[in-house]
């Protein structure tokens, strides 16, 4: 659910949401979602001062109850 | 970059900025219906109920998700509302994402900014009691924009001034008899 909420959250926000893939990754400390965004997105998803990097951070957070959830951004050529 | 760490906050476009550009009724429609669609999205993933009302309330248009069983939606606003306020900028960009002019909607969950305006209120009323019996400022509480905005609006009506002074997290309103 978190995958999907995220990629919904950041689709709604950039000029390019065709291009949005978010993908889960199980670390030994929790979980971190990788999301890559079109490289003219990159702006929009981080924020000014990463202000809405962690907006997405919070709201992610919420919805899995309180428990961080790490979240990376990518440009979207990177593997 | 640790989350949870970014306290930058600039005046600009947030909720206490003065409205400088009037806006059109069918502008501020677009505004809530670009977010209507935004939050619906959300808590159809998350598989939450709410309800969602859209109004325009003076220049700025004004969206909350009211819950369906009390206390549904308390994740979406957070023990003092942060989760709200990140939840509000995130539903502000895309709603100027769709329109193309940047919105300054309010949005509001389980009817939190509606309970803490008129608590602020009141606050409000006790300060500015105090400043008009000393004719001295009085320094209220360091709060959010959101916060701050609801006792500007207070003093203004009351007939006194108020600024806001100091740095996030710790700005503050002070309350002036002229």
């Amino acid at each position: 659910m978190l995958e999907e909420a995220l990629g919904h959250l950041v689709r709604g926000i950039v000029d390019n949401p065709e291009d949005v893939m978010v993908s889960e990754r199980s670390q030994r400390r929790g979980q971190c979602l990788d999301v890559r965004v079109n490289p003219d997105d990159m702006g929009r998803v981080i924020g000014r001062a990463g202000r809405t990097a962690s907006s997405l951070r919070t709201v992610i957070t919420a919805l899995n109850d309180g428990r961080g959830v790490r979240i990376d951004f990518l440009d979207a050529a990177e593997r | 970059m640790t989350d949870d760490q970014v306290q930058t906050e600039t005046e600009v476009g947030s909720s206490e900025s003065t409205e400088q550009v009037t806006k059109s009724g069918s502008l501020l429609e677009r505004e809530g219906d670009a977010a209507a669609d935004y939050l619906e999205g959300l808590l159809d993933i998350a598989d939450l109920d709410g309800d969602i009302d859209i109004d325009v309330e003076g220049n700025r248009a004004m969206v909350s998700v009211v819950e369906v069983r009390a206390g549904d939606l308390g994740h979406l606003v957070g023990t003092k509302g942060e989760v709200l306020d990140a939840l509000q900028e995130l539903t502000r960009l895309a709603a100027t994402r769709e329109t193309g002019e940047r919105s300054r909607l309010m949005l509001d969950v389980a009817g939190f900014r509606a309970a803490r305006r008129a608590a602020l209120t009141e606050l409000a009323k006790a300060a500015i009691a105090e400043a008009q019996a000393t004719s001295a400022p009085v320094s209220m509480e360091p709060m959010t924009p959101f916060e701050r905005k609801v006792v500007h609006d207070a003093v203004a009506e009351a007939g006194l001034v108020s600024e806001s002074e100091g740095e996030e997290p710790r700005r503050c309103v002070v309350i002036r008899v002229s």
